[in-house]
C-alpha cells in the first residue's frame, strides 16, 4: 500500500496496525492484496460497492462459520509453483502433488461450505473436476498423498518386482553377514563396513569378507558380493530402475493434467486469494462493529463515535476504557485543547478512518461521512527525522512538509501535530497560519492540533476543542504516587469530547493541574503560578 | 550382540519413546548410530520416524566432502525432510507440509513406501524442531530417532528421549582425550536434579563461562540451576574444572544411556577395543563399538 502515505505517516495514523488487523491467511491472499493499490479519489462508487459487499456479508454470516472458513483457507498449501512448473513443462515431485490435492480438496471444501451459506456476495473459487479426480487416485483416507498403484497397473508390477528382487537381495546378503558371523563368532556383523579383531579369526577369511584395512590387532573389512549376490543385486537395481521410469512417466502425464487445467487452477488461485482477503475485511468488520460511510468528493472527514482502534486495543490490554469521539471537518480546521486531552488521538482517528476507506473497509464508527485521499500525511511531531545528526526537530519538520508540498497530492487529508512547536510561538504561529492557507488553496482536508491561541480565528477556520479537565479528585498526600493511579485520575477527570468553538477562544492546557496530578513539586508548581 | 538392537532396548527399558544420538565432533559415527537403530526398528516391527537437526543421509559430509553413510529406510519408516531432498524415485508418501524450513527448503513429514537410501533435514531451530516432533507424533506416536546436534538439545528437555552420545578418533588426537572430552559431554549431559530443600541461585537462559567463573570466583555455595543441561554454555576441561567447585543442576533432566565409538576416523585409526573400553570407563557408560559389534 505505498504511495498513499509515507512510513512516519502511515505509523503515525495506525496503518501497520490496520494491515495486521486485515492481513490474509494464505501466501496467494496476500499476493491478491499486494496486486489492488488503494482506492483513491475518482474510485469513490467502486470503494462503496466493496464496501457494502464486506458489510452485508460481515452482518449476515455468523462468527462459527467465518473461522470455519477461515480456518480451512489458513491451511491450504500453495500450489502456484507446482502449476508454474508443470506449465513450463517440467516433471512435478510427489510434494508438488501433495499441495495440488490438498489445495483441490480446501477448494471443494470451500465451495460446498459457501454454497450452504447462499451468500452471492461471497465469490467462490472454481474447481477443476477432472484434475481433481485424476489427482485424488494417490489421495489416501489420511489426506496423503502418494503415487499409488492404481495410477497404472505397470506401475503396481513393476513394484511387486522389485520387492521380490529386493527380498531376493536382503536374504543372500544377510546370509553372506550371517557367514561372516559365524566365522567371527558375533550375532551378527554391522552391514556397510565392520572391523574383525584378529582374536576373532579362526583361520582364514571367508570369501564374503574384502579387507579394507589392516592393523596390528584388526582388519577393517567390508561384504564382498558373491557371483549370486552381485547377480540378485544386479536384478534389485534393474528393477528398481524400471519402479523409477514409471513413476517418472507417471508424473509427466500428471503434470500433463495439470497443465491442461492451468486455467482454472490460477483462476482458484487468485479466487481464493481475493476470498481469503475478502474475509479477513469481514472479520474486521465484525469484530470492531463498523459502518458504511458516505463516501462524497469534497475535502471532508466527520465521523460520529469513531474509534482509533490501536488505541482502544492497547487501552483494552491495561482494562482501561476507551472513548470513541466526534467531529465534522469540512476543508480545514484547528483543535484546541488540554495536555493528555485527546488531540493526537483526534488527529489518529481521522487518519485511521481515512486509511480504513482507502483499503474498502467499514469503518469503525456510529456514523461516518468522508472522502477518498489521494494522500494520508502527518505533519509535526512525529514526521520522519531526515537525519539524526544534523536535523533538529524543527529542521525535520520542515523538510517533511517541504517533501509533502514536493509529492503534490490534489486531494490530500493532512493531519498537523502542533507543528513547529519547538521554535518561538509568534513565528510557529505564522507558519501554522501560513501552511492552513497553502493547504486550503489546495483544496485539501486539514486538521491541525496546537496550543497556538488565534490560529483558527486568523483563517476564519473550524476551531475545535477538547472539552478537557473536569474536577480532579485530590491527590493524597500521605500515600506515594504510582502512575498508573496518577492516570487513572486524570482520565476519570478528563472529557475528551471534542466540540465545535464558535469564535476563537484561549487555548487551554491545563498544564498545571495535570502536572501536580502527576506529582510535580507543589512548590515549585507555585513558584509557576506567580508568573502565570 | 547386536549394537543397535541393544541402544533400542535400553531406551525402551528406561521407559523412553525417542532416541536422540549426537555427536562429540564430525565423522565420529552418528549416522552410522542412527543406521543401526532404524535398522533395530525395523526388525522389530515398531512403527518409527527419523528426524534430523541438520541434513543426514546425504553421500558426502557437506562441510568436508568426506564420504558419510546413506540412511537406509525400509518401507513403512517416516522421515523428516527438505522438499528438495525428496528421491526422484521411489515415490515417498507426502504426510504432511510443515511450515518450518531447513538451510535446503521447505520441511515435510514423509514415509518411505519402499525400501531405499534416504537424505534427512530437519528445522535449524529448537522451537521449529518442537513443532516437527509434535506433528511426527500425529501420526500415531512412533519411536523417534533424533539425529541431534549438541547445541540442540534443548529439544529434548521434555524428558522422554533417550541420548546416545557418538564419539570416535576424529574427536581428539589420542584415545586419552577422546576419553576425557566424552566424559566432559556425558557428566554435562548427567546434571542433576536441583533440591528443592535447599537454596539454589536460578539462572535464566543459558549459564555462560564468565557467569560460571564469577561465582565460582565468588565462593557460591548454593546449587546452580539451569533449566536443563543444555543450558550449560562450556564443555570440555572447563566445564569440569567449574563443576568441581560449582554445584551444578538442572530443572530438567536428560537421560544419556550410551556412548558408541568409531575407531576409524579419517585423519587416524585407534585399537577399537582400546577406544571402547576408555569411553566405558570414562563415561561408566555402556560403549559401544558399531563396527566391532563390541560393548564395554
Amino acid at each position: 500500500m505505498s504511495g498513499l502515505w509515507t512510513v512516519s505517516s502511515a505509523a503515525a495514523v495506525g496503518v501497520p496496525w490496520l494491515e495486521r488487523a486485515i492481513a490474509p491467511a494464505t501466501e496467494f491472499g496476500r499476493r491478491y492484496n499486494a496486486q489492488h493499490a488503494p482506492y483513491r479519489p475518482g474510485d469513490e462508487s467502486l470503494a462503496l460497492a466493496a464496501i457494502v459487499r464486506i458489510q452485508a456479508v460481515a452482518q449476515r454470516i455468523s462468527a462459527d462459520t467465518l473461522d470455519a472458513l477461515h480456518a480451512k483457507i489458513s491451511r491450504t498449501p500453495d500450489p502456484a509453483e507446482a502449476v508454474a512448473r508443470a506449465r513450463a513443462d517440467e516433471p512435478l515431485n510427489d510434494a508438488e502433488l501433495f499441495d495440488l490435492t490438498g489445495f483441490l480438496d480446501i477448494v471443494a471444501e470451500v465451495r460446498a461450505l459457501g454454497e450452504a451459506i447462499v451468500m452471492p456476495e461471497i465469490e467462490l473459487p472454481p474447481l477443476p473436476v477432472e484434475l481433481r479426480e485424476v489427482l485424488a487416485t494417490g489421495r489416501t483416507a489420511a489426506g496423503t498423498f502418494y503415487l499409488d498403484d492404481r495410477f497404472d497397473p505397470a506401475l503396481a508390477a513393476a513394484r511387486a518386482d522389485a520387492a521380490g528382487a529386493r527380498a531376493a537381495y536382503d536374504v543372500l546378503r544377510s546370509r553372506l553377514l550371517e557367514r561372516i558371523g559365524r566365522y567371527a563368532n558375533v550375532e551378527r556383523v554391522h552391514d556397510g563396513g565392520f572391523i574383525l579383531m584378529r582374536e576373532q579369526m579362526h583361520g582364514p577369511l571367508p570369501p564374503e569378507v574384502r579387507v579394507v584395512r589392516e592393523a596390528a590387532t584388526y582388519l577393517l573389512c567390508e561384504v564382498a558380493l558373491d557371483e549370486a549376490a552381485l547377480e540378485a543385486l544386479r536384478a534389485c537395481e534393474d528393477a528398481d530402475r524400471r519402479v523409477v521410469e514409471i513413476e517418472e512417466r507417471l508424473r509427466i502425464g500428471l503434470g500433463g493434467a495439470v497443465r491442461a487445467a492451468q486455467r482454472e487452477l490460477e483462476g482458484g488461485i487468485a479466487a481464493l486469494g481475493a476470498l481469503d482477503a475478502f474475509l479477513a475485511r469481514v472479520r474486521f468488520a465484525q469484530r470492531y462493529e463498523t459502518v458504511v460511510p458516505e463516501i462524497v468528493d469534497v475535502p471532508e472527514i466527520a465521523f460520529v463515535e469513531g474509534r482509533y482502534l490501536p488505541l482502544a486495543a492497547a487501552l483494552s490490554e491495561h482494562d482501561r476504557t476507551y472513548l470513541p469521539i466526534s467531529l465534522a471537518l469540512q476543508g480545514i480546521g484547528v483543535i484546541t485543547g488540554p495536555n493528555m486531552g485527546g488531540k493526537t488521538a483526534a488527529l489518529r482517528t481521522c487518519g485511521f478512518l481515512g486509511a480504513c476507506l482507502s483499503f474498502g473497509l467499514p469503518v469503525p464508527a456510529q456514523s461516518a461521512r468522508l472522502a477518498l485521499f489521494d494522500e494520508i500525511a502527518w505533519l509535526g511531531s512525529e514526521a520522519a527525522r531526515h537525519d539524526e545528526s544534523l536535523l533538529s526537530s524543527f529542521g525535520s519538520e520542515v523538510v517533511a512538509l517541504r517533501e509533502f508540498f514536493e509529492r503534490g497530492a490534489r486531494a490530500p487529508l493532512v493531519l498537523i501535530d502542533e507543528f513547529a512547536r519547538t521554535t518561538t510561538p509568534h513565528e510557529a504561529r505564522a507558519l501554522l497560519i501560513g501552511l492552513l492557507e497553502s493547504l486550503r488553496e489546495r483544496n485539501a482536508c486539514a486538521l491541525a492540533a496546537t496550543h497556538l491561541g488565534a490560529i483558527a480565528g486568523a483563517l476564519d477556520a473550524a476551531h475545535y476543542a477538547i472539552v478537557g479537565l473536569q474536577k480532579l479528585q485530590p491527590l493524597d498526600e500521605h500515600r506515594a504516587l504510582r502512575l498508573d493511579e496518577a492516570l487513572t485520575r486524570i482520565s476519570a477527570a478528563m472529557d475528551y469530547r471534542i466540540r465545535r468553538v464558535d469564535g476563537e477562544t484561549v487555548p487551554q492546557a491545563d498544564a498545571m493541574a495535570l502536572a501536580a496530578a502527576l506529582g510535580l513539586d507543589a512548590e515549585l508548581l507555585a513558584r509557576a503560578r506567580r508568573h502565570l | 550382540m547386536e549394537v543397535g538392537a541393544a541402544l533400542l532396548e535400553g531406551a525402551q527399558s528406561a521407559g523412553c519413546r525417542a532416541i536422540a544420538v549426537v555427536g562429540t565432533a564430525k565423522n565420529v559415527g552418528k549416522s552410522v548410530t542412527v543406521g543401526a537403530i532404524c535398522a533395530a526398528l525395523a526388525r522389530t516391527s515398531v512403527p518409527f520416524a527419523v528426524v534430523s537437526t541438520g541434513r543426514d543421509g546425504e553421500s558426502v559430509d557437506s562441510l568436508r566432502g568426506t564420504p558419510k553413510p546413506p540412511l537406509f529406510l525400509r518401507p513403512g519408516a517416516l522421515f523428516v525432510t527438505a522438499r528438495s531432498l525428496l528421491p526422484a524415485g521411489p515415490a515417498v508418501e507426502i504426510l504432511a507440509q510443515t511450515r518450518e524450513r531447513s538451510a535446503v527448503g521447505a520441511i515435510v513429514l514423509a514415509r518411505a513406501r519402499a525400501a531405499g537410501c534416504y537424505e534427512i533435514a530437519g528445522p535449524p531451530s529448537v522451537a521449529g524442531m518442537r513443532r516437527v516432533l509434535d506433528l511426527v507424533r500425529t501420526w500415531g506416536e512412533p519411536f523417534v530417532v533424533l539425529d541431534g546436534a549438541l547445541d540442540r538439545l534443548a529439544v529434548l528437555s521434555e524428558g522422554d528421549e533417550a541420548i546416545v552420545v557418538a564419539t570416535g578418533a576424529a574427536s581428539g588426537r589420542t584415545v586419552e582425550l577422546i576419553a576425557r572430552d566424552v566424559q566432559s559431554l556425558v557428566r554435562r549431559l548427567q546434571l542433576p536434579l536441583f533440591d528443592v530443600q535447599r537454596p539454589s541461585y536460578e539462572v535464566s537462559g543459558a549459564l555462560t563461562l564468565a557467569q560460571a567463573r564469577a561465582l565460582a570466583l565468588a565462593g557460591e555455595r548454593r546449587q546452580i540451576v539451569v533449566h536443563d543441561a543444555t543450558r550449560v554454555a562450556f564443555g570440555g576441561a572447563t566445564f569440569g574444572e567449574l563443576a568441581a567447585q560449582l554445584d551444578l543442576r538442572c530443572r530438567h533432566v536428560l537421560r544419556p544411556i550410551a556412548v558408541t565409538t568409531a575407531s576409524v576416523g579419517p585423519e587416524r585409526f585407534f585399537e577399537p577395543r582400546a577406544l571402547l573400553c576408555a569411553v566405558a570407563r570414562a563415561t561408566r557408560l555402556p560403549a559401544y563399538d558399531v563396527f566391532a559389534q563390541a560393548c564395554a
